[in-house]
């Protein structure tokens, strides 16, 4: 495979994904950047000192709407 | 050495950086925007210092050359060395999340699995960003079956887990950050030793093949080759800052997975029965844009970093010959990766850097289990005819 060819093959899978993200983006409603500051929860910190993604009062989540938490169990952080 | 900077792709690169940065900074404010330039930066340092985790392995288990693996076991180090005490609490209000996971049957299979798909597929979870990045066309299909293989293993992630375990363990948690600290310290010291010494006695002297030429500093920085301890340097401190700002270490896989449940959804794909993407971070994840994920945005920026590091080194998408030997490998492999990965919570990044980085015992179990899958990764590339037998090519040395 010759060099233009690696590149046309790469070029047009970034493009597509490209298109696929950018349509993804329009789909879902964006939160007001101030607003995801204040509730940056999805990576923001809690007081649940049993959270399985947290030591001691620094879990990385809350509860279920923590990126860290499936149930209570497992962490996807470590994803 | 004649290394011609491939402009055009360069300044595509670089445009496309600047322009999802300003985009991030706009519609999610300035914390997404600068997680994607470290995302950049992380693609720019793996390519540069060409930090990739299956040939170290690789080179490790056929020829106990054990460079890269040092390499592997300083940031390990380093970061072990700067996260314990973070987690800890030593700095009031800072209380960044750890990377704990279940220890049990799912991350010991799927470790297995993810370490011999990491020989086929020819990258572990970093390495198949940064090498697609670089315009490698079959680290493409590696990645594409990657993302098949994640979102299989989402939906069979649940019946993994019921089969047992003991459920995390953090042993910052159960021996306090310090003493931890000093333990895994120790481990990883006497790791570095045995795997050096083993080198040694194999290989006298040391096998050290990475750098054999300098450039001058500049042109080495901007062009690259990185010697292996600027990539330690550069990597440890760019997962600092994105255990600060993200509040959660470094991860990669957990975005193949989303893509692959959006894109199943989007053709039509009924997910209401995942379970995985029906609750908790998961589920906001696949209910809101790709671009609100950190995980995703990094790994964009990894992409288009390497993408800029290859260019500027000259060596963007590179010409090569796809047998439909490498193309079997590649979907066999990727698939592997994914579901490897998602039965055992991360990859090489997010199970072996942030789980033993943060004090999570499930890395280690990871790291155990995906060097076996290595081994016969590494015999599974001999029998497809990807790699001489390794004993034969040792004999012939002599």
């Amino acid at each position: 495979m010759k060099r233009r060819t690696s590149q046309m093959i790469i070029g047009s899978a970034m493009s597509v994904a490209a298109i696929a993200v950018a349509i993804d983006h329009t789909r879902h409603s964006v939160p007001e950047p101030v607003a995801r500051v204040q509730n940056d929860s999805n990576m923001a910190t809690s007081t649940d000192s049993d959270s399985p993604c947290g030591l001691g009062a620094s879990p990385c989540g809350l509860g279920g709407e923590s990126p860290c938490g499936l149930g209570a169990d497992v962490s996807p952080c470590s994803l | 050495m004649n290394r011609t900077i491939d402009y055009g792709s360069a300044v595509i690169s670089a445009v496309a950086i600047a322009a999802i940065a300003i985009f991030l900074l706009e519609a999610f404010g300035l914390r997404q925007s600068l997680l994607f330039l470290l995302g950049a930066g992380l693609g720019i340092a793996l390519f540069h210092a060409a930090f990739g985790f299956t040939g170290g392995w690789r080179v490790f288990i056929r020829e106990r050359n054990s460079e890269a693996v040092r390499a592997h076991i300083l940031l390990l180090l380093f970061c072990t060395f700067l996260f314990f005490p973070l987690l800890g609490g030593v700095i009031p209000g800072l209380h960044p999340g750890a990377a704990l996971a279940p220890v049990g049957y799912s991350v010991l299979v799927g470790a297995f699995l993810f370490g011999i798909g990491m020989q086929l597929g020819g990258g572990c979870g970093s390495g198949t960003l940064y090498t697609m990045g670089q315009g490698q066309v079959d680290m493409l299909i590696t990645l594409i079956f990657f993302i098949v293989g994640a979102t299989v293993g989402s939906i069979h992630l649940n019946w993994w887990l019921d089969l047992g375990g003991i459920g995390p363990v953090s042993i910052i948690k159960s021996a306090g950050w310090q003493l931890a600290l000093i333990l895994q310290l120790a481990v990883l010291v006497f790791l570095y030793f045995l795997v050096r010494w083993l080198d040694r006695r194999r290989n006298r002297p040391a096998i050290s093949q990475h750098m054999a030429v300098q450039p001058a500093f500049l042109s080495r920085l901007i062009q690259g080759p990185w010697p292996y301890s600027w990539g330690v340097v550069a990597l440890t401190l760019f997962a600092l800052l994105t255990l600060l700002l993200a509040g959660h270490p470094w991860s990669i896989t957990f975005a193949f997975g989303l893509w692959g449940a959006k894109i199943w959804s989007a053709l039509g794909g009924d997910i209401s029965t995942w379970t995985y993407w029906n609750s908790g971070y998961p589920g906001q994840a696949v209910q809101s844009s790709v671009l609100a994920d950190i995980t995703s945005v990094m790994d964009f920026g990894l992409i288009l970093g390497a993408m800029l590091a290859a260019a500027l080194a000259g060596k963007y998408a590179p010409a090569m010959t796809l047998t439909a030997r490498r193309v079997l490998a590649a979907v066999i492999g990727g698939l592997l990766l994914g579901y490897g990965a998602r039965l055992a919570f991360g990859c090489n990044i997010g199970a072996l850097l942030a789980g033993i980085s943060t004090g999570s015992l499930h890395g280690w179990l990871w790291m155990i289990a995906a060097f076996i899958g290595n081994i016969v990764g590494v015999q599974a590339r001999v029998t497809l005819g990807m790699d001489k037998p390794w004993r034969m090519q040792h004999e012939a040395a002599y």
